[in-house]
């Protein structure tokens, strides 16, 4: 049974990632806070404030950053629960895990003293708890900016920033053809797994893993020709031309200025 | 005055494996074909040289008089206007589908040609309330439905206004309904003069949308005339595969004739 | 590999920025000078591939995780410079919406799997696929390549990873940012790679190339890379060689010094630098290196320029400077031997 719940758990796992960005389709358009701004304000707001957090070198300043990008994500109606399931906790296990050791291996003023040589030390627990904080505050802020934002949006604003039409293209093709392979694996698992009785062997299970794998790939390839062929009928010269955003309003503008002052405000008092 | 397409003596292959061989056609403005032939007769491959997607290994392509070569695909102002002139809907609906939402997708060819925002924000508006899906505006392409799909994708070529449309399979998976939904815009283009060339191996469908058909099979066109005539001769259907004849049973009672699986018939 | 924002200093993440946009400056240039529009799709898709990839990881204690990447592929098929972009494209993608990898460090994990990767993924194919025109040499190629280029930017990221707390910590000793360093990072980061992402890799980059080769030559034959591939791009080339030059900025003081890396504990260091340049016990050898590095600059530079600590730098980006070296090294070799495009 454990060979197929790896089956399994691979499925649910691509349905997850799929179920994420539905999500954001909700969120996006409704009337909360970090929606209220342009998307290009919000972009470089959550990167203010990303920046803010890993300049910030004193812990008490951290804490108060990870709870206003909290405060900041409840305000835009992001639940708690959910940052809870997506970030939390896996930032907590992953960062938890890499830091662990940290707590015993940085040399300083001992904190608890274990048999066996083993000991925490202060620095190493300020270590510790200043590397998870960092993470978990940003990955909030940029779950929250996704969470908020609509795909099309995002790519929109970063276009308006900069970012070459060829790029922008390129990476909205890329999330489209990340769920077609998604689905296509989703599907062509489904139906091995539904075909097969009882556990497969281990030959078995790597057979049908490389036809499967070379099904999936020529599929994907025949696919990305024909998106060529269709862009070339659809007037496809080489440079792409896409739409523009619209222009930043004073709520915007203004917006942006807080945040600005506010991150310097951290960045200086945590330095 | 040139005929719209003509092709003279085309072959074209894939790696070596012919596709099409020594193919000889005429199309005239305002005419609405559909080519017949089962997978592989070479279809697909006819309807992307009409289009200068691909180009001949022998033989000549030619539109309005011009030729369809790649040098002449460089030409930047020929192919602009043969860009908008001519569309192609692909069989499978997710090649015209990679833009992040509806409405940008449907926007992508007008962007192409130049045309100002306010003008693509107009054209799309309108196209889409043609086909019905402007509730679908900014859904991203992943959550549509295989039907809302294929609105999509002709919408996307749609609102360019052609005067040719090139339809690659356009009923394959689709439900009744939108295929009857499809059949009513096929019809309503019956008595404009868009030219449109359906491939499809569907024989159910085909006297509601053409009137002319063209048979082909492994690479060439073996059969021409009316679509009622053609649809009559079995014995052509069956040689090229269109049709297959094997014991079934309706009615409880158990016999065999050339037939298509999408019929119904009292005996 | 993804390093999550956090780990790396604002400084290290600037500096790696900046080696990211030269990558990524070039890299553009070079696939919007081939035009082969086509490409745009494909790099798309490898980049979807990339992603899927790059979502089955494990995490090293010590360091960050370990995954394949799917670099090797992409490189061989679109070459480097297409690589660049699609990796890139994939990292964007994973930062944005698996926070996998930061914000700040985006630079620095395009650097280490996307253009290191590449360069070095690419070059190693050369040197030993050659001009053998044998479909299983160049599987084989491919699979060694692979398993190569992930060790060097696995290498690379424990690096970066490393130097954290050697340079960046407060008065208290306490590591700002990476806690580990070096002497932890690179067994972590390197037992992970060397004996499973590595293998990973290399068996993704093997079965791929196989599966191209029997189903899409025309994509090698005639694909993006073939048009110029023989000859280096000078683009890349500049890249090259401005990376190589940073090593001669680089004080090779820190050598001369006999101070192995490994050994200096960030307390100890922190400790004697906070007590002061004339405190007894500061090693000789830093002694010796802040009077090479300082002793050029006049009064009147400003203060961070005059610091040991950007000589530290500096020598950070030495390493690097070694690696890409390195491969340019490999790939001029492999380019004189042969006078044919190797992918096909």
């Amino acid at each position: 049974m454990s060979r197929n719940s790896f089956l399994f758990s691979t499925i649910r796992s691509f349905n997850d990632a799929v179920a994420r960005s539905l999500v954001s389709e909700r969120l996006s358009t409704a009337p909360y806070l970090l929606q209220q701004f342009d998307p290009r304000v919000r972009l470089i707001s959550i990167f203010l404030l990303i920046l803010a957090t890993v300049f910030c070198r004193r812990l008490s300043i951290l804490t108060f950053v990870f709870a206003l990008s909290v405060m900041l994500a409840i305000a835009s109606h992001v639940s708690v629960w959910s940052l809870v399931k997506r970030v939390w906790v896996i930032v907590f296990v992953f960062t938890g895990l890499i830091a662990l050791p940290a707590l015993f291996t940085t040399s300083g003023e001992i904190l608890v003293h274990f048999p066996g040589s083993l000991s925490i030390t202060r620095q190493g627990l300020r270590t510790a708890l200043m590397l998870v904080l960092r993470v978990e505050t940003t990955a909030t802020l940029t779950t929250t900016l996704v969470l908020c934002t609509a795909w099309n949006r995002l790519l929109r604003g970063l276009r308006s920033l900069g970012i070459p039409s060829e790029l922008i293209v390129i990476a909205a093709m890329t999330h489209r053809y990340i769920f077609l392979l998604i689905e296509t694996a989703n599907q062509m698992f489904e139906s091995r797994v539904s075909r097969t009785v009882g556990v497969l062997g281990w030959r078995q299970e790597r057979s049908i893993t490389t036809q499967s794998a070379a099904v999936l790939l020529s599929k994907s390839m025949d696919l990305s020709h024909e998106v060529y062929l269709a862009m070339l009928a659809r007037g496809f010269r080489g440079d792409i031309r896409l739409l523009g955003e619209q222009r930043l309003r004073v709520w915007d503008c203004l917006g942006l200025i807080s945040i600005g002052a506010l991150a310097a405000l951290v960045i200086w008092v945590g330095r | 005055m040139p005929p719209l397409f003509e092709l003279q003596d085309v072959s074209f292959d894939y790696d070596g494996v012919p596709a099409l061989s020594r193919l000889n056609l005429q199309i005239e403005r305002g005419q609405q074909i559909v080519l017949l032939g089962a997978n592989g007769s070479g279809k697909s491959t006819l309807l992307r040289l009409l289009n200068a997607l691909c180009f001949p290994s022998l033989g000549s392509v030619r539109f309005e008089g011009n030729l369809l070569t790649r040098e002449s695909s460089q030409r930047d102002e020929f192919m602009l206007t043969f860009r908008r002139r001519t569309a192609l809907v692909f069989q499978n609906p997710d090649a015209q589908l990679f833009n992040p939402t509806v409405f940008e997708e449907i926007a992508f060819g007008p962007l192409q040609m130049q045309w100002s925002e306010a003008e693509v924000t107009r054209r799309v508006n309108e196209t889409m309330d043609l086909m019905g899906i402007s509730h679908l505006r900014g859904r991203p392409p992943y959550r549509l439905s295989g039907g809302e799909k294929k609105r999509v994708a002709l919408a996307s070529v749609l609102v360019l206004d052609p005067e040719v449309l090139l339809l690659d399979e356009p009923t394959a998976t689709l439900d009744p309904r939108t295929q009857s939904q499809f059949i009513d815009l096929v019809q309503g283009w019956r008595d404009t003069s868009k030219t449109v060339i359906t491939a499809t191996h569907q024989l159910d469908i085909v006297e509601d949308i053409a009137r002319s058909a063209l048979v082909m099979e492994a690479g060439t066109v073996v059969a021409s005339g009316s679509t009622s005539e053609i649809l009559m001769n079995s014995e052509l259907l069956l040689k090229t595969n269109l049709i297959h004849a094997h014991r079934h049973s309706h009615n409880g009672i158990v016999h065999s004739h050339p037939h298509s699986h999408r019929h119904s018939h009292q005996h | 590999m993804h390093i999550p924002d956090g780990y790396l200093s604002p400084s290290t993440c600037v500096t790696m920025y900046a080696l990211a946009s030269a990558g990524w400056y070039s890299a553009i240039k070079r696939t919007k000078r081939l035009l082969a529009t086509r490409t745009i799709p494909l790099i798309a898709m490898f980049a979807a591939f990339s992603f899927v990839v790059m979502m089955f990881n494990l995490p090293l204690p010590g360091g960050t995780t370990g995954h394949a990447v799917g670099v090797t592929i992409a490189a061989i098929v679109l070459g480097p410079a297409g690589a660049i972009v699609s990796i890139s494209i994939a990292l964007f993608l994973q930062a944005l919406f698996f926070g996998d990898g930061g914000i700040t460090t985006f630079g620095a994990n395009c650097v280490n799997m996307a253009i290191v990767g590449s360069l070095v993924a690419f070059a190693a194919y050369r040197l030993i696929a050659r001009s053998s025109s044998s479909p299983s040499r160049r599987v084989f190629a491919a699979g060694v390549a692979g398993y190569f280029a992930i060790n060097v930017s696995a290498l690379l990221t424990a690096f970066e990873f490393g130097i954290q707390p050697l340079l960046f910590h407060d008065a208290h000793g306490t590591p700002l940012y990476a806690p580990y360093g070096l002497q932890i990072a690179i067994p972590a980061m390197m037992v992970g790679h060397l004996t499973v992402a590595g293998f990973a890799e290399a068996f993704l980059s093997a079965g791929m190339l196989s599966f191209f080769q029997r189903t899409e030559r025309a994509l090698l034959d005639k694909g993006p890379i073939s048009a110029a591939s023989t000859v280096v791009s000078p683009d890349i080339n500049r890249l090259w060689l401005a990376l190589g030059l940073l090593t001669l900025l680089t004080p090779l003081g820190v050598l001369a010094t006999g101070t192995a890396w490994g050994e200096w504990r960030p307390s100890e260091l922190a400790a004697r630098m906070d007590a002061g340049s004339s405190h007894a016990s500061i090693p000789s050898g830093i002694a010796k290196l802040s009077g090479i590095w300082t002793a050029p600059f006049p009064a009147y530079a400003p203060p961070f320029v005059r610091s040991p600590v950007f000589g530290y730098l500096l020598s950070a980006s030495f390493v690097v400077g070694i690696l890409l070296l390195s491969s340019l090294l490999i790939k001029s070799v492999a380019g004189r031997r042969d006078s044919r495009d190797l992918v096909s």
